[in-house]
């Protein structure tokens, strides 16, 4: 008998992951993997902002970059111990996110969209075109080449880097998922499916905005730091509108508003057009393609267009009109 | 005797276009208050005005002696203003029971009170469902429901905070008969039994000298006349 979806799919699926590097696949694929699951983080950091809270957020990459510069800079320039960089970099990202939050609060629809996207190019540009600081032996930090980490090892084995990443990517999702399904998880779902209701419902919605925005760019901001950490550096890419696209699209074809669809399809996605050893433009090209085909046959994406489908099926004899059932109690019947 | 809730003066503009003029009206606590007016003649504006979704150009609101002019929609309805809607706006993701949730949320009492006031939460929503004949659609997701049981969730939800006050906009068009009636003696026990008050918008004159001592006509954005049944 085949697993529950609910406990047995995502066990099975953590297990052969943990598996993997036992059959000593190249270090190229367990780089591959390593940073689909910190792309998988970020594109369920993505959804706690844009799905669950329905805050469509073109500017995500910037609490990610800021961590990334945040953890580049403290390490390198201030001497911080790693743990503390980072520490400092979340926090970073958090506080960013709030700020954006309190930005866009009045905003709604496209207008959320744009503002965050002005936001992230606008720190996309600054990085991208400034050379903030010269370095130890005269080298020009900053601008398209980024700012190095300083890290207390050198060269760490790939299945290391890929273990703490899957590790990472497991806490940092079910921490999510846990938001996700709390009371302010709720009240979250309730703000994106209808603002005005949930105004007349007594939810202060700018306020649950912001801690939307502050929660998701703090996982952004982990991630983030963990990327640079990664790499070895922080990039003006980071920050790269580029990346925040290519979240949306990945919690847009693995379904908003889920956490686990998101991360699944940006593991699939990018381990599929990455491992195949594409062009940068024809992966474009390709994710491009799977936005479009999944808006048009599966408009809440693949997890959310097969949950619908269960609902549907599930209540499809409670959506006539009312029906007389009495003053129904608890024990009486129902669903 | 001090008003529920007191307006004097309220003006509102869209552009160049003034939708309602010095308006003034007052409610007393437990009373029923209907509004009748033809289209357009400024009541969605007044009753957004009343709830907080609206600020006014000119005027004040005050609640229970208290000024609630610029006060938002969320605010008032944790004092004890709640509105429905002419078109009900549900939560297309959520069960009936989760949107119910949401509304006891706001409850600052039951937010922060933790394990306890779980229980009481689930109590509180087990006594909506019932109250409101959604106990059979508890589960339901909100985009599932019929037109009926979507008014019937909008009266649950304002049910909830235990208002003092319900401001309902054409609350029974579009309805069966069944459902209307049940809405109906819904209202007048929440009136009879806990002294809620009520300003009911309606385009029906019967329905709201059947259900109001007051009637207050608008036109043209003024209250014209006010009639007692």
């Amino acid at each position: 008998m085949l697993p529950s979806f609910r406990g047995g799919w995502p066990a099975a699926g953590i297990g052969l992951l943990l598996l993997f590097p036992l059959s000593s696949p190249d270090a190229f694929f367990l780089d591959v993997f390593t940073t689909g699951f910190l792309l998988a983080a970020f594109a369920a950091s993505w959804d706690v902002v844009g799905g669950i809270a329905g805050q469509v957020t073109l500017g995500h990459a910037l609490p990610f970059g800021a961590a990334a510069y945040a953890c580049a800079l403290l390490t390198s320039l201030a001497g911080w111990p790693l743990p503390l960089a980072v520490a400092a970099a979340i926090l970073l990202a958090a506080a960013v996110g709030a700020g954006v939050g309190t930005l866009s609060a009045p905003l709604s629809g496209p207008f959320v969209a744009l503002l965050t996207l002005a936001l992230g190019e606008i720190a996309h540009e600054a990085a991208a075109g400034n050379t903030f600081f010269s370095g130890p032996g005269g080298y020009a930090w900053g601008g398209e080449g980024g700012i190095p980490v300083a890290l207390p090892w050198q060269d760490a084995p790939p299945f290391a880097s890929y273990y703490v990443a899957l590790c990472f990517l497991c806490l940092a999702s079910f921490a999510m998922l846990r938001f996700s399904r709390s009371g302010a998880g709720l009240i979250l779902r309730a703000v994106a499916g209808s603002p005005i209701t949930a105004q007349a419902s007594g939810v202060p919605i700018a306020r649950f905005k912001r801690l939307a925005f502050t929660v998701g760019s703090a996982f952004a901001g982990a991630t983030g730091a963990g990327f640079a950490i990664h790499v070895g550096r922080a990039t003006a890419t980071d920050l790269s509108l580029e990346l925040s696209f290519q979240a949306a699209t990945f919690a847009a074809v693995g379904g908003r508003g889920t956490i686990v669809g998101p991360v699944v399809a940006a593991l699939v996605l990018h381990v599929l057009f990455q491992g195949l050893s594409l062009p940068p433009a024809a992966r474009v090209l390709l994710y491009a393609l799977t936005l479009m085909v999944t808006l048009r046959f599966f408009p809440g994406g693949v997890v959310g267009t097969v949950r619908e489908a269960a609902w549907r099926v599930r209540w499809k004899n409670g959506t006539g009109s009312f029906r007389r059932r009495g003053r129904g109690r608890p024990g009486e019947g129902g669903s | 005797m001090t008003a529920l809730l007191s307006a004097e003066g309220i003006t509102k503009s869209f552009g160049a276009t003034r939708v309602i003029e010095g308006i003034a009206l007052s409610i007393a606590p437990g009373e029923p208050v209907g509004l009748f007016g033809p289209n357009g003649s400024g009541k969605t504006t007044l009753v957004n005005i009343l709830s907080g979704l609206l600020f006014p150009d000119a005027g004040t609101v005050r609640f229970e002696g208290k000024e609630i002019t610029r006060l938002p929609i969320d605010a008032r309805y944790r004092l004890g203003v709640a509105r429905t809607f002419q078109i009900p706006h549900p939560y297309p993701a959520l069960s009936v029971h989760e949107a119910l949730r949401v509304a006891l949320a706001a409850d600052p009492g039951n937010r922060s009170a933790g394990e306890g006031a779980r229980g009481d939460e689930e109590g509180a929503i087990e006594d909506l469902l019932a109250r409101t004949g959604l106990f059979n659609q508890r589960l339901v997701p909100c985009a599932l429901l019929s037109q009926g049981c979507l008014r019937r969730l909008e009266f649950a939800r304002a049910f909830a905070c235990r208002p003092k006050l319900l401001i309902l906009d054409e609350v029974f068009s579009a309805l069966s008969a069944l459902d209307e009636k049940e809405l109906l003696d819904l209202l007048l026990a929440a009136n009879r039994d806990d002294g809620t008050a009520f300003l009911l918008v309606s385009h029906n004159p019967p329905l709201l000298k059947s259900l109001c001592r007051r009637i207050l006509v608008l036109e043209e954005g003024r209250i014209v006349r006010e009639r007692r049944v």
